[in-house]
């Protein structure tokens, strides 16, 4: 995705062409959404306060200064809006004390399956106290970017490292029976 | 052909990243943009919000602030008045005396007193249409 694009995008609609935004709309479509599902796992939802985030890109375009770039700026916006809708309505969850693991966590192919495992994991990050689950949230959607999930948080990198260590630190005390499986893979 | 590669752990940093690095992508429903487009049309088509009138509303601030400060000034005055009359007769002062004196002048000044009430009233009613229905 081109800066170059986003910023001559951004121009013509502050002078007036309101058609310019549906090249951002259509560039950013696939991240914002991905990064609201990432938060309510819900995609009707997602939709929705994506296309929530892109009509206050539209009213607030003239305030994106052009310091950072515009994807950083997009995303401090989104996060900024994801995480108050999700304060105000919270996302369906269950306390993480009472996600079940497996009784036996080795099926009887001798290992747990990927997918099962997965899905604890994700679940386990989804009942996290929120500005732990949002660290990781954003550190795995930046790609493991330390730096960007600081900047979409609005929080100095260290603050993210500390919340990123501890919010592991729970999902490793909240699901020690996974942590000893053995695992099987294709070979 | 499977092969046990070991005992993985979920602890283990790479492990959860491996995990939670694959979280599944959607994609944008197909009117997903034409939506959006669709509403940022409609936001640019709607009028511009009303900005607060702070020119005519400052007006009636600064004659709301004056009279608050009236008020507090009979009411302060009419404490302590109240409160030094009190301590020289042992509480038991009627009340219409412990008024100050611009309120025990008789008729004249209770006329005088009511027109600037009445012209306090017309001027917050008339400061209010203005607000309310602009320079009308």
């Amino acid at each position: 995705m081109s800066a170059i694009d986003d910023q001559t995008d951004v121009e013509r609609v502050v002078a007036g062409d309101i058609s310019a935004f549906e090249g951002i709309v259509r560039r950013w479509q696939g991240p914002l959404i991905n990064l609201a599902y990432r938060f309510c796992h819900d995609r009707g939802r997602a939709e929705e306060m994506a296309q929530e985030v892109f009509l206050r890109t539209y009213r607030s375009l003239r305030q994106w200064r052009k310091d950072a770039v515009f994807s950083t700026w997009l995303f401090a916006l989104a996060t900024n809006l994801y995480r108050s809708e999700l304060r105000r309505i919270p996302a369906w969850t269950v306390p993480l004390e009472v996600i079940a693991e497996p009784v036996d966590a080795r099926p009887s192919d001798g290992g747990l399956e990927d997918h099962d495992r997965d899905l604890a994991v994700r679940r386990a990050v989804g009942v996290l106290p929120a500005k732990y689950r949002e660290a990781l949230i954003l550190f795995y959607f930046h790609d493991m970017d330390v730096a960007s999930a600081a900047r979409s948080l609005g929080l100095p990198e260290g603050t993210v490292k500390a919340r990123l260590s501890r919010g592991r630190e729970m999902l490793r005390s909240k699901l020690p029976q996974l942590l000893a499986v053995p695992r099987l893979k294709e070979a | 052909m499977r092969r046990l590669i070991g005992h993985d752990q979920i602890g283990d940093e790479n492990e959860l990243n491996r995990i939670l690095s694959r979280e599944d992508e959607i994609l944008p429903s197909s009117g997903f943009a034409v939506s959006v487009m669709d509403a940022v049309r409609r936001e640019a088509a709607a009028p511009p919000p009303i900005p607060f009138p702070w020119k005519s509303a400052m007006a009636g601030l600064v004659v709301g602030g004056l009279a608050m400060g009236l008020v507090l000034v009979a009411g302060i005055f009419v404490l302590v008045q109240s409160g030094r009359e009190a301590t020289t007769a042992h509480f038991s002062m009627p009340l219409p005396s412990t008024l100050p004196p611009m309120f025990n002048g008789g008729v004249e000044a209770a006329a005088i007193w009511t027109v600037l009430a009445l012209l306090l009233a017309l001027i917050s009613v008339k400061l209010s249409m203005r607000l309310a229905f602009g320079r009308a």
